[in-house]
């Protein structure tokens, strides 16, 4: 099978992200999709909402106009500090303003749904 | 007659790269037993290196992997256009520096092209490059590439994965 030098993001909706998921690694190249909450142009740190759970995403080696109350999209690999505290250091990132959310989730799962049933059939 | 041979197949990443060359002819390959020279993805551009007047170098990721991909930017000055009218070198040559300047990182694509093998690694050989402003577009890629291997499968196998795949997209079969 063919790899590419760069990992590909994993899809992975905020509340997935729990320190006992398996997304939840340190490095894990990840795509992470919230509304902007809040931002700090010093630091370039942005957090994202999405339900109930936020993320910290480091956008500072990105060239996005970041507007509070929009909605993005990033990927990149997952920090985690000693106090479980964890940041996207983000590699890209985009506005999806229009994304509708709820065919989003849908179609996150049938993905997957529909790649497990390709590794089982391929396995078994 | 392959059907499928000549068409750009919506592809998802996981499954371009399980694509198997063909032992016989360079420009073919088989997924699932089905001869295949031309693919579709649509990600986003994740890596981007630019040799003026050569190639333009990137990679997609669709979420279920990456995609190399080369656009050619040399047909001034590349042989295999030398017989062809220069007015039309000129154009393919015109589309293709369009086409670059469009590829910029976090930007979600629609790229097209024939597919190749570099040295073992699949690739895409790009063809053309469209821009997706909506970003409803990623997900009805998925959606549509999910559907489409469902429906091969249900031709060629009568399988339990078959109709599961089917049960999962609700595509009859």
């Amino acid at each position: 099978m063919a790899t590419s030098a760069v990992s590909f993001g994993a899809l992975v909706t905020l509340e997935e992200l729990v320190p006992s998921s398996s997304q939840f690694t340190q490095g894990a190249s990840l795509r992470v999709t919230g509304k902007l909450q809040e931002y700090d142009i010093e630091t370039a740190i942005a957090s994202i909402v999405e339900g109930n759970a936020s993320l910290k995403i480091d956008t500072q080696h990105l060239k996005v106009n970041l507007r509070i109350g929009s909605l993005y999209q990033f990927i990149g690999e997952l920090l985690i500090d000693p106090s479980n505290q964890a940041i996207l250091r983000a590699r890209v990132g985009r506005n999806v303003d229009g994304m509708d959310l709820n065919l989003y989730h849908q179609s996150l799962q049938l993905l997957r749904d529909f790649q497990a049933e390709q590794m089982n059939s391929t396995t078994s | 007659m392959d059907a499928l041979y000549n068409t750009h197949v919506k592809l998802l990443a996981f499954d371009f790269l399980k694509l198997t060359p063909s032992p016989t002819e360079p420009s073919s390959f088989f997924r699932r037993g089905k001869r295949l020279s031309r693919a579709e993805t649509v990600g986003i551009v994740v890596t981007r290196d630019l040799k003026p007047g050569k190639f333009v170098k990137f990679t997609i990721d669709d979420g279920s992997g990456c995609i190399s991909c080369v656009l050619w930017l040399n047909q001034l000055n590349s042989s295999y256009f030398s017989r062809r009218n220069p007015s039309d070198v000129r154009l393919i040559a015109q589309a293709a520096t369009d086409f670059a300047s469009d590829l910029q990182l976090g930007v979600l694509a629609r790229v097209r092209g024939r597919i190749t093998d570099y040295r073992g690694a699949l690739q895409i050989s790009v063809s053309d490059v469209v821009v997706e402003r909506d970003p409803n577009m990623q997900i009805l890629h998925w959606l549509d590439c999910m559907r489409s291997l469902v429906m091969l499968l249900a031709r060629i196998l009568d399988s339990d994965c078959s109709a599961s795949c089917a049960r999962i997209c609700g595509v009859e079969r």
